[in-house]
């Protein structure tokens, strides 16, 4: 922090210090009740996790009953299977998606002229700042009956195909359409660390004889280690989420089996049936703990293995 | 040199690769969007014929006269998010900014509220509870619980946090001698120095709001309000894109509208703002996300 600002804090008492900053205070305060209200104000409702909550009793009011509602998670074969398939899409998003945006980032600083660098950036970003629900209908058009799609493979003489109600296509669908829409927008991180390479390095390893893709693979990839590092933290991170915004408008009754996650099973569990607010409150818990557990593993993982850390 | 300059350089394999993989990817992002533009200005007879075509083989507006005639939503729908987008961009940024600034300087408390803010970055309540407590406060069915719920983020705040500190103290400690409160110095110092990051994360904020339908799906349970993205959801019907719409069945049988029809031109009307603040937000988002990303 600035160092005159710091000169003049310790050597008067805490109780001047804080008359001094009253107008910053001021600032922050609309924030913090904000904070306080609708981020922490849930987490009070997180007891309802280890309790039978009844509406008339209050969440304070209503019994405790433990843990319960998560071993209820374990027996109840709806949940376990949300639980098995949010792994495997996670896992299968981390081959499939994790790297993708690394390949076009590359790719695109491979590419000559600035201006046509610029145009093409430009397209790969777009899709990212529309809604999944306006991708999903893009999208789903596109692969319908009457789509693009099946007309094409309809002029090939092949058959068509029912691209959204098939179990089998469904998630390879997932993977395909989540990086159509946000590699582009990942790339964009990547492209700033390649920005920041030593261009000193390419020269040295050029004058070596080494050719380009060699000068990729031990000069461009090293240079951006750390951020590949980071980035892998957050999703690893993340593996708990499995993409509810894209899955939910994409799904339908047809591919439940292979769909349903655990962010998915919470919402039909709580909003479309008789809802247990205290079972629906502890799979949610469950999903955020293993989520912070799986964080802290990768960051110290990668960190012993690589030497990058997120957090110290 | 100049020699060199004139005779065409010859071309890298690598540059000749990205060239090939990047056009086929730029057209397969390209041709969803173009064809759904060309189906929503499409006749239902053409339609009927063609369903692909790149350009409208009998060109109609009747689809989106559908979309703001009588009965339809989409106008009220339009104009609930426009009023959440404003608003909460508003209240939000005004919000954020000055937490923001806030923790670019130093004062007691500073280190617990920053690591307080931090925390729910990684941990949250999770939708139950923080639906019970939308419900508990009587904030149920109303637009101010979507404004309230994604006011501010704290990624949003250190990424402006590390704006204000990457300018020079110097700056401020004069004003200081000057006798300048920190208000002063916030609203007329720093602020007009920041400008163009605050002008990114306002419109960050704007898409954010635009683009925001799941508190709106839980919370807008009576059927009197709507949003456009869950206006949209419903005019689409289900994710198999089969099913025609509740608005359909009301709509009239002799004219050239028709369910891709009208689908593809909500599609249109609800893209359409964010094609036009595209190109401003573009401009800004690779050297914001830069400073985050070196920061982080």
């Amino acid at each position: 922090m600035s160092k005159l600002k710091n000169s003049r804090i310790r050597k008067k008492p805490l109780g001047h210090e804080i008359w001094k900053a009253r107008y910053l205070y001021l600032l922050l305060i609309p924030f913090l009740i904000w904070l306080i209200v609708f981020c922490y104000g849930p987490m009070y409702g997180i007891l309802m996790a280890f309790k039978d909550y009844n509406a008339r009793l209050g969440i304070l009011g209503s019994e405790w009953v433990g843990l319960k509602h998560f071993q209820r998670i374990f027996i109840t074969p709806a949940a376990t299977r949300a639980i098995i398939n949010t792994f495997v899409i996670s896992v299968s998003r981390l081959i499939l998606e994790f790297p993708a945006p690394i390949i076009l980032a590359i790719l695109i600083t491979e590419m000559p002229g600035k201006k046509t660098k610029k145009i093409y950036q430009t397209v790969f970003t777009f899709p990212h700042f529309l809604s999944w629900i306006v991708v999903a209908a893009i999208l789903s058009n596109f692969l319908s009956n009457n789509g693009a799609i099946n007309v094409l493979l309809e002029s090939f003489g092949m058959e068509k195909m029912n691209f959204l109600g098939n179990k089998s296509l469904f998630r390879p669908l997932l993977y395909i359409t989540s990086n159509w829409k946000e590699m582009g927008w990942s790339a964009i991180i990547y492209m700033a660390a390649i920005a920041g390479i030593d261009p000193t390095l390419y020269e040295a390893a050029n004058i070596d004889g080494a050719s380009r893709l060699r000068q990729i693979w031990h000069v461009m990839l090293p240079g951006i280690k750390t951020t590949i590092a980071v980035m892998f933290i957050l999703a690893v991170g993340g593996v708990m989420n499995a993409g509810f915004d894209q899955i939910f408008n994409m799904r339908n009754p047809v591919v439940k089996d292979v769909a349903q996650i655990l962010d998915t099973y919470v919402y039909d569990i709580t909003f479309a049936a008789t809802p247990n607010y205290g079972f629906s409150t502890a799979v949610e818990l469950f999903k955020s703990v293993i989520n912070l557990i799986l964080l802290v593993a990768a960051n110290s993982i990668v960190g012993k293995l690589s030497g990058e850390k997120m957090f110290h | 040199m100049s020699k060199k300059i004139k005779k065409r350089r010859k071309w890298r394999s690598t540059e000749i690769i990205s060239v090939i993989v990047l056009t086929l990817l730029a057209v397969l992002i390209l041709v969803p969007f173009w064809n759904a533009v060309v189906i929503s200005f499409e006749s239902s007879a053409e339609y009927a014929r063609h369903p692909f075509s790149w350009f409208p083989r009998e060109f109609t507006l009747d689809n989106y006269e559908f979309l703001i005639g009588r009965g339809n939503v989409l106008l009220s729908a339009y104009k609930s998010t426009v009023g959440i987008t404003v608003i909460g961009t508003l209240v939000g940024m005004t919000v954020s900014v000055m937490a923001a600034y806030v923790f670019s300087r130093s004062f007691p408390g500073k280190k617990l509220f920053f690591r307080l803010m931090l925390l729910t970055m990684f941990f949250g309540g999770g939708v139950v509870p923080t639906y019970m407590l939308i419900k508990n406060m009587g904030l149920l069915d109303s637009y101010a619980a979507v404004i309230l719920l994604s006011l501010a983020s704290a990624y949003n705040i250190i990424i402006m946090k590390n704006g204000f500190e990457s300018i020079p103290v110097d700056l401020q400690d004069a004003a200081m001698i000057d006798g300048a409160t920190d208000i002063k110095i916030f609203t007329r110092v720093m602020l007009p120095l920041q400008k163009p990051l605050i002008a990114t994360f306002s419109l960050f904020t704007a898409v954010g709001y635009w683009n925001s339908w799941y508190w709106p799906l839980l919370i807008f349970n009576s059927g009197k309000r709507t949003v456009l993205q869950l206006y949209l959801r419903s005019v689409i019907g289900n994710a198999t894109g089969a099913a025609t719409s509740r608005a359909m069945s009301t709509a009239a049988l002799s004219s050239n509208m028709f369910a891709e029809g009208i689908q593809m031109a909500s599609v249109f009307a609800v893209m359409l703002p964010i094609m036009l603040v595209y190109p401003f937000l573009q401009k800004y988002f690779v050297k914001g996300i830069l400073i985050g990303a070196v920061k982080m």
